[in-house]
This record gives structure tokens, C-alpha cells and sequence, in this order.
């Protein structure tokens, strides 16, 4: 390490050791010429004590630097030299460098950022997740490991194994910090939840248990630091303002660390609220402190010394009682006995959670490993692709490196110096790679929708990117100069010096040789490409069951905005109206939940046939006006059509009927009618069945378009339609509908947010961004594997027929058809063709089962996908071999000839 | 030139040079003229190895060097004993003794049979 220190600053080292030897020489020959020595045989005898002060300093020059560090440094300065003299030979292959390496480093940033970055917080490698393994016996709204608010204090209580335990819950507010208020993402917290983490603010306090007491009792917020910066202009006075979250005043206490974004690399909130203040935060939502309710992440932080195991295995006794206690207790609810016996078997889970927790770290965690081993692929090929172009380079320099070696030159030293010139390329590569990776990160960032709560992904390559990418260019480096350098050490000197420019055999075969791998990877690249194209294709083919055309939805929160749940019902009717009156809107209708957002309301439902029956898994639910079905352009296949019957009296609560689909028909009813069958939601034995099914409904996309599930919908009732999400049939261009639509709003109240404003057709291809960013990458992935291995197989054709020249030109001259030698060339290219696709097939074979999941109707090893991918490469190449095939044929024998 | 001398054995010259800078520190000729005195009849150093093993020294971090006034009043690069440098020596020392210990044992041996 010293010693490449040393190399940076030789400068100084050299000027030192100059003024030192001086001093000695200057001593010394003053010493002698005092005893009596004329000046000139002082010098001399000084000289030679010393043993020549060139040699000297050559010997102390080792010390500094070591013997190889020295060697290679010169290499270095050598192979510059001789690329910048070859200026086609080095963009290519810097070129094909830096896109391997620019694909990979940008990829594996993504990697880093959302699977691998743990938490800018104290010791997170002891923070876990404590989730509930079996049926909690509760509902539950929220994404993953969803537990009450209630179990997260009684797990605090567990200071054996815990240092604290907190609680969190993302939500999207209507902020106001002083103009118009704006949706924001915020994170409903347990008081611990900073203390846990062991975040610090960047100014003010944070929130503590004191904030998380009594219901509505502490109305204060902590701003994130972004927040702070950008929405406020990091104002000092900052503290002690007034905001209003939801129109209710809270009070700004403080901001959090610049580094901390919350614990959802996928979902950064703005703020952070006490969860005493979750009634406000989530309108109508009264029921923090339920123990039926799970919407809330639990992450606890591990006493020192305390392993995982250990606190999973101590926690359950105490879990097993607790489970006992609420089933005896008189609030539990009534179910199956089955069910009771799933609470009771239920277990406390405990995983490692050092990077928090994020469901788009759970979304992306199978697609990014696989885009990672795709440019991993696509690295090693743009390695084997330089190191063909370098040994054709090596057999022109042959002449030059067969002399080197009879002037008695090293193997080893001239391996090495190979091996200099393939690692100062891939290093120039990666200077070019990491220089596009910004933009590349960009472009694949910008395959992630996001809503109100942005993601904390960043586009800037940081120290440990760079490292990463300095690594894997040395490494391409040393792997693509392998090649050329053990051709040195198996070159037999004499053979290369008598022929006359060509090479031995060897050299070939080594090229034919990195060529079929070449092929045998761009085949695995070109098949995943056709499989997750053709997934995106069957997705978008498919379509979510209804036609997307003209359609336009958006959402209205009124209660976001301080509305009392009987006002906004007026203005959502008030909306409904004016927007059914606008000439440009064929149709519109409302529903409670928006369709394709990866949400849905569901839950198990009883069902009264002849027999009682209880659904075996959830079953989704919506609420939905009268002409719903028509706006969307579905089809009712039986019975009608909800209207005004279903709406029951205000203050009668419950809808008496229902529509179901055709899926749940199916499952459920087996060919029977549904049509009068009495359903109702819950599975318990105090689930009344009293809803009357009145229509079938064809199947359609809910909460996205892979899945096919079991629904149910009931008509959205008039008095507690306080929320709604519209949709639109417009004729013409959406646009216009947009800007009347904007209107109506804007006339209602000037101060709503409208959520989610696009056309259906944008909303499916959001729902597809994963599917969109695996086929789009892996289709340029394939393509380029395809142009670099045609680039190799190209290169090394041509060689082989300049080589075979004579040859060809002998057997022309003894009577050989031209058309035999072209077979002669092609047969080469198909030999190396055959034996690629033989290499590759079992491994995709091997690879399929890592990709299945993230397929969609086609298999891994679907017969016609592979058939056709491999036709597609043997097109390609056989097509990149027919050209020098054709030179061959084209031979003069007489010229061939006269080269002898 | 004087009466024949010993080449110095290999990997003594490192042994000497902290032995010398354990008494006092010195520059690089200053170490050479007390190379010759106390070997000026037994051993021969050849002066020129002697920078090469002083920077060899320097970076195990055995010696550390400073620019200072000499004797004569020219700026000289004066080198001195780092804390593991004289551990070193005393490592050196010990090993040197237990060898020359041990190879007289060997000659006392033949010479009694």
C-alpha cells in the first residue's frame, strides 16, 4: 500500500534522494582531496566506492516502489503509447467496455439503493421486524406486515429482548404550510419511533412518548429535511409555525437528520405525525387504539447481546398467553372454530430489518437481482468481445512480441505487459461507463411511478459506487486479457519467426472458442429478452378486461380537506352532476376504490346458498354507482345493472344488494346461478347473509392486471359517499375533458387537491412499470449481446478466410467449386453457431426457475420463445459469417498463389 | 586498500545501521564513516548499499528521517530510531547472539572430538 502511495509522490522521494547522494558525494570528496587527493581522482574514487550513483538510485527507486509495481507502470506508458497509435481497435473495445460496465455499475446502484443501503441510523444492523405469523383475527388496511397499534406498546414492554419498539404507518395527507393545501406523504409514528431508530434533529426536537398520548391531545408535526429546504426555503423561524395537516393546526416542533428519509426507500414522507393525531391524519379513522385493526409496521431494536433467535423463541410464551387473554376477553369477535384455532396457533416472527422496511423493496428485490445478472452477462460478453479483438491485435503484433521473446524477454514479463494493455482499456472503459451512469440511472428511476410520497433513489454515483466500478474494470480487465496472455506462454518461438505474418493454430482455435461463448451468452440474454417482452405484450394484450379508451379517472378526498363526511357527500353529488353535464363526457360514474393501483378492499364473505358457505380467501370489494359497468365498457352477463332500488333510505345502514363476477360465480357457486343468492361480508358464525345478488358481472382487472380474483361490488351509498374516485368516458381527446373537468373542481372548491388525474390507458401502464422496466432493459441488453457477438464472429471469419487464403486459392487452382468454398468458411461459422446454442440451452433451462415468477403466461422453457430467439441469432450471425464466406469464394487462385 | 577484508554478511548491514543510530542519530555519509571505522580492518561495506537498506529501513517505519543543519552547515538528511526500530534491534541483537551462540557450541563440539 505504501508503495502506491510512494508512486504519487515519486516526485518528491526522487528530488530527495538527489540532494542526499549529493551531500554524501560533496563530503566525501572534500574528505579526500583534504588527505591530500587531486579533486578529479577523488571524484573518481568516490564514484566508485558508491558503485555508480545511477545504480544507486535505480536500487533505492525498487525500495520505494517494489520491483513489479515499477514494471507495470512502464507497461502502462507503453500500452497508452500503442492504443492511442490505434485509434479503431480502441474505441471499439473501450466503447464495448464501458457499456458493459456503465449497464452493470448503473444497475447495481439500483441495487445498492433500494436492497442493500441499510439505514443512516444507530446500529441498524439490530433493528428488526416483528410481525404477526397467522390469522391476526382482525381487518386490516396498509400494505405488508401489518399489526394493531395496541401490540406495538405491549411489545415495548418486552425490555428483555428489546431496546424499544415502534410503530409506523405511511399515509397521504392535505398539507397547507400557508397557501393552497397540497397532498403530502406523511408517516403516523409511535412516540418511540425516533428514539428507536436513534435519529437526531437537525434543528428543534423530535417527537417523543410524551406526543403519543391522549387521542388528539398533542398536535405537533417534525418536518423532514428535504421538506424543510425545499417546499419551506429552510426558514429559521421554522419552529413554532402553525400547519395544517387535513385542515387541522399542528404545530411544527422540529426537523429531523438531513440523511434520515424515513424508513421506505420506495415512499420518503414530508413529515412525521404523532399517532395520538391518526384520527386527523386519516379522516374517520377513530380506532387507533384497536386491537381488531392491523395498519401499522412494528420494527424493534435488539438488546446488545440479544440475538434474533433467541428473542424470537423468549417472545413466544408470552405471546401464547397474550393470545389466550384477548380470546377470552368479551370484545373478541365470533368466528369459525377454525379460525379461533388459527389465532391460537398464531407466532411472533422476528426478521433482520437494517434497511427498514419498503414494499418497493419487496416489488423490485426478484426483478433488479435479475437485471444485475443480465449485465453481469452482458459484462463478461463485452470481456470476451476485447478479448478476441486482442488476440487479432496480438497476431499482428506477433512479429513484434516474437522478437521481444528471442531478444530474451520473459513470458511472464510479456504476459504481463498484455495484461497491462487489456486493464489500462478496461479502465478507460469504466472512466466512459461511469460517466453515463447519471443518465442511465435516470432512465431506469424514471420507470418508477411515483405519486405524493416521492422515492429516495438517487441518480449521483457515490465513493462506493466508484469503488464498485473500479473493481469490476480491473477485474474485466485481468478477465479480457486472459486470453491474449496465455497465448504467450503457450507460443512456440521458432514456428511464429519462420511464418510470415500468420499465426499458429492455437490462436484460432482460442478465438473460435471465446466466439461460441460469446454466442452461447447472447442466446441467454436474447431468450430472457423474448420472454419478458412477450410477458409485457401478453400483459398489455390482455389489458385489464375493460376498454381503456377515452377513459379518464380521478380522485376527490374532500375529507382530507376539513369536510364533515355529510358535506363532502354533497360535493361529491354536486361534482357527479356538473360533470355528467359536460358535452365533451359520454358517461361518468364513481367508485369508492381506484382500480390498478396494487390496492383493494377485500374480505372473506359468507354466502347462502342451500348451504352456508365461506369463501376460502379474500374476496375484493368496491363500491360503485348505478352505470359503473357501462363507463367502463363491461358487460353485465346475467341479472342488471345497479339503479336507484338499491340505494337504501338515509340512516338505514348496509346495501341490500350486490353484483358479483363471473370468477366468483365460478369458484364458488360451480355453475350455478348467483342471481338471488344471499351474501354478506365476514366469516365468522355471527355473519348474517342478507345481501341479495342481483347481476354477474364479466371479469375484470382490479387491483392489477396479472391478477385474476374473485368480486364483489355493492352500489356506493348516497349518504356516505364521502370519498370517490370517478371515471369518465370522454369523447375526443382527453385533454379537453381535463380542462372542463379542472373547472367543475375549481368552481366546487377552489382548495381540493384532485388525486391521481390521468387517463385509465396511463394508469395501466404504471400498474406495469416493473414488467415495462424488465422487458425494455432486457430487449437492449439482448440487442446488444447480438451486435457484439456478431462483431466477434465477424472479426474472426474474416480472419480465418485471410488465413485459409492459400489454402482456398490451391484448392480452387485443383478444381474446387466456389460455391464448396463458402460451404468450406460456413461451415466454421455453424460448427461455432451449433456449439454456442449447445452451451446455452441447458443454462437457461438452469436460469428459468429465477425469472418464473416474474412472467406471465409463457414458461421459462417455453419451446416456441426459445425456437424463436435462436432463430433469430442464427439469422443474425449466420448472416455476419456470409460476408467473409462470400470474400472466400471471391479468391483468385492465382493471386492466392503467388504469395507463395 | 589495506589487508583483505569480509564482505559484509547478508542482513547484517541492516543490524549495524540501527546499531549505530541507537547511540546517536547521524546522516547517511555520518553512518558511513562509522561503517568504516568499526569495520575498517574485519568487514567490507560497499557505501552504495548503504541508501538503498536506509530507505528500506525508513519504510518499515525502523527509522525516521528529518532535514537538518550539519556539522558543516550544508542541510543533511539526518535519520534516528524510531520505538519499533530499537525493538527491532533488540529483536536483531537477541537472534544474533543465539546464532553465534550456537555456531560456537558447533565449532567447540569438533574441536573437543
Amino acid at each position: 500500500m505504501k508503495q502506491l502511495l510512494n508512486w504519487f509522490r515519486r516526485q518528491k522521494l526522487e528530488g530527495g534522494l538527489d540532494r542526499e547522494l549529493q551531500y554524501h558525494f560533496d563530503r566525501r570528496v572534500n574528505d579526500l582531496m583534504s588527505s591530500g587527493l587531486p579533486e578529479t581522482e577523488a571524484r573518481r574514487q568516490v564514484t566508485l566506492e558508491l558503485g555508480g550513483l545511477t545504480q544507486v538510485r535505480e536500487e533505492v527507486r525498487d525500495v520505494w516502489l517494489t520491483r513489479w509495481l515499477r514494471d507495470f507502470a512502464y507497461d502502462l506508458r507503453f500500452s497508452a503509447r500503442a492504443f492511442l497509435k490505434n485509434p479503431a481497435f480502441t474505441v471499439t473495445a473501450v466503447l464495448s467496455l464501458a457499456l458493459g460496465i456503465g449497464a452493470t455499475t448503473a444497475i447495481y446502484s439500483l441495487v445498492n439503493q433500494v436492497i442493500l443501503h441499510a439505514l443512516p441510523v444507530k446500529q441498524p444492523e439490530r433493528l428488526v421486524l416483528i410481525d404477526w405469523k397467522g390469522d391476526q383475527a382482525a381487518n386490516g388496511f396498509g400494505t405488508y406486515n401489518l399489526m394493531s397499534y395496541p401490540i406495538c406498546r405491549e411489545l415495548a414492554l418486552r425490555d428483555r429482548f428489546f431496546d424499544g419498539v415502534l410503530c409506523r404507518a405511511a399515509t397521504t395527507v392535505n398539507l397547507s404550510t400557508g397557501a393552497e393545501p397540497k397532498p403530502a406523504a406523511a408517516e403516523i409514528v409511535s412516540g418511540s419511533y425516533f428514539s428507536v431508530l436513534g435519529v437526531r434533529p437537525a434543528m428543534g426536537r423530535l417527537l417523543n412518548d410524551e406526543d403519543d398520548g391522549a387521542a388528539g391531545a398533542s398536535p405537533v408535526v417534525v418536518l423532514s429535511y428535504d421538506f424543510w429546504k425545499t417546499q419551506l426555503a429552510g426558514a429559521s423561524d421554522v419552529l413554532g409555525r402553525k400547519v395544517l395537516v387535513n385542515q387541522h393546526p399542528m404545530t411544527v416542533v422540529g426537523v429531523a437528520a438531513a440523511d434520515f428519509r424515513g424508513i421506505d426507500v420506495g415512499e420518503v414522507p414530508s413529515f412525521w405525525i404523532p399517532a395520538a393525531m391518526s384520527a386527523q391524519a386519516i379522516p374517520g379513522f377513530d380506532i387507533q387504539r384497536d386491537r381488531r385493526t392491523r395498519w401499522m409496521q412494528v420494527l424493534g431494536r435488539l438488546k446488545p447481546g440479544v440475538g434474533l433467535v433467541e428473542a424470537q423463541a423468549g417472545l413466544q410464551p408470552w405471546f401464547k398467553s397474550r393470545l389466550y387473554e384477548d380470546e377470552r376477553s368479551a370484545e373478541f369477535p365470533k368466528l369459525t372454530a377454525e379460525r379461533r384455532q388459527a389465532f391460537l396457533n398464531s407466532t411472533i416472527e422476528l426478521t433482520p430489518a437494517p434497511h427498514g422496511h419498503s414494499s418497493l423493496r419487496r416489488r423490485l428485490l426478484q426483478p433488479l437481482w435479475v437485471l444485475l445478472a443480465a449485465t453481469a452477462v452482458l459484462l463478461g460478453l463485452a470481456c470476451l468481445n476485447v478479448a478476441g479483438l486482442f488476440l487479432a491485435r496480438g497476431s499482428a503484433r506477433d512479429r513484434e512480441i516474437s522478437t521481444r521473446l528471442a531478444l530474451g524477454a520473459s513470458r511472464g514479463r510479456i504476459g504481463r505487459q498484455l495484461l497491462a494493455d487489456s486493464v489500462l482499456l478496461a479502465l478507460a472503459g469504466g472512466v466512459l461507463g461511469v460517466a453515463l451512469v447519471p443518465i442511465a440511472l435516470q432512465t431506469l428511476i424514471a420507470f418508477l411511478p411515483r405519486d405524493a410520497a416521492a422515492n429516495a433513489l438517487e441518480s449521483t454515483a457515490d465513493a462506493r459506487l466508484l469503488g464498485f466500478a473500479f473493481l469490476i474494470s480491473v477485474s474485466s480487465g485481468i478477465l479480457s486479457g486472459f486470453a491474449p496472455a496465455i497465448q504467450v506462454g503457450r507460443r512456440s518461438l521458432t514456428a511464429s519467426l519462420r511464418e510470415r505474418g500468420g499465426t499458429t493454430f492455437g490462436s484460432v482455435r482460442l478465438r473460435k472458442a471465446i466466439v461460441t461463448l460469446q454466442i452461447a451468452f447472447t442466446l441467454v440474454l436474447v431468450i430472457g429478452a423474448a420472454l419478458f417482452v412477450r410477458t409485457l405484450t401478453g400483459l398489455l394484450a390482455k389489458g385489464p378486461g375493460f376498454t381503456t379508451t377515452s377513459l379518464v379517472s380521478f380522485g376527490l378526498e374532500p375529507r382530507r380537506n376539513g369536510y364533515s363526511p355529510a358535506r363532502a357527500n354533497q360535493l361529491i353529488r354536486r361534482v357527479r352532476e356538473e360533470i355528467g353535464a359536460v358535452p365533451g363526457v359520454e358517461r361518468s360514474a364513481v367508485a369508492r376504490f381506484q382500480l390498478l393501483t396494487g390496492g383493494s378492499w377485500n374480505n372473506p364473505m359468507t354466502i347462502q346458498t342451500d348451504r352456508r358457505i365461506i369463501t376460502d380467501r379474500q374476496v375484493n370489494l368496491n363500491a360503485v354507482s348505478p352505470g359503473f359497468f357501462a363507463t367502463l365498457g363491461t358487460r353485465i352477463v346475467a341479472g342488471r345493472d345497479f339503479d336507484e332500488r338499491d340505494s337504501k333510505p338515509i340512516g338505514e345502514a348496509g346495501s341490500r344488494s350486490a353484483i358479483v363476477n363471473e370468477a366468483f360465480a365460478q369458484r364458488y357457486l360451480a355453475g350455478r346461478s348467483p342471481l338471488g343468492v344471499r351474501i354478506c361480508q365476514g366469516a365468522g358464525p355471527d355473519a348474517k347473509p342478507s345481501i341479495e345478488v342481483v347481476g354477474v358481472v364479466s371479469n375484470f382487472s382490479y387491483r392489477g392486471i396479472r391478477e385474476e380474483s374473485e368480486q364483489a361490488y355493492f352500489p356506493i351509498l348516497e349518504e356516505n359517499a364521502d370519498s370517490a374516485s370517478f371515471y369518465l368516458k370522454v369523447r375526443g381527446t382527453p385533454d379537453t375533458a381535463f380542462t372542463s373537468i379542472r373547472k367543475i373542481i375549481q368552481n366546487a372548491d377552489p382548495t381540493l387537491p384532485i388525486s391521481n388525474f390521468r387517463t385509465v390507458d396511463e394508469q395501466v401502464n404504471r400498474s406495469l412499470n416493473t414488467e415495462r422496466m424488465l422487458a425494455v432493459l432486457s430487449g437492449s441488453f439482448g440487442t446488444l449481446a447480438l451486435l457484439l457477438s456478431l462483431v466477434g464472429l465477424y472479426g474472426v471469419m474474416s480472419f480465418v478466410v485471410t488465413q485459409r487464403t492459400r489454402e482456398i486459392g490451391v484448392r480452387l487452382a485443383l478444381g474446387a467449386t466456389r460455391s464448396s468454398n463458402v460451404w468450406l468458411v460456413l461451415r466454421d461459422a455453424l460448427v461455432m453457431i451449433a456449439a454456442g446454442i449447445a452451451v446455452a440451452l441447458p443454462c437457461v433451462w438452469a436460469l428459468g426457475r429465477f425469472v418464473e415468477s416474474q412472467l406471465y403466461d409463457v414458461k421459462p422453457t417455453d419451446p416456441v420463445m426459445i425456437a424463436a430467439a435462436t432463430l433469430v441469432l442464427c439469422a443474425t450471425a449466420v448472416g455476419a459469417a456470409v460476408i467473409p464466406a462470400y470474400r472466400a469464394s471471391a479468391v483468385n487462385p492465382t493471386d492466392a498463389l503467388r504469395f507463395e | 586498500m589495506s589487508s583483505p577484508r569480509f564482505p559484509i554478511p547478508q542482513g547484517t548491514l541492516d543490524m549495524l545501521i540501527l546499531q549505530i543510530l541507537s547511540l546517536e542519530t547521524a546522516h547517511g555519509y555520518g553512518i558511513a564513516q562509522r561503517l568504516e571505522q568499526i569495520s575498517r580492518s574485519v568487514v567490507q561495506v560497499n557505501q552504495g548499499s548503504l541508501y538503498p537498506a536506509l530507505h528500506r529501513l525508513e519504510q518499515k517505519g525502523w527509522l525516521e528521517a528529518e532535514w537538518k543543519q550539519s556539522e558543516t552547515g550544508r542541510e543533511a538528511k539526518f535519520y534516528s530510531l524510531t520505538r519499533s526500530g530499537r525493538k527491532q534491534l533488540a529483536i536483531e541483537r537477541d537472534s544474533w547472539s543465539r546464532l553465534t551462540g550456537a555456531v560456537q557450541l558447533i565449532f567447540d563440539e569438533g574441536s573437543r572430538s
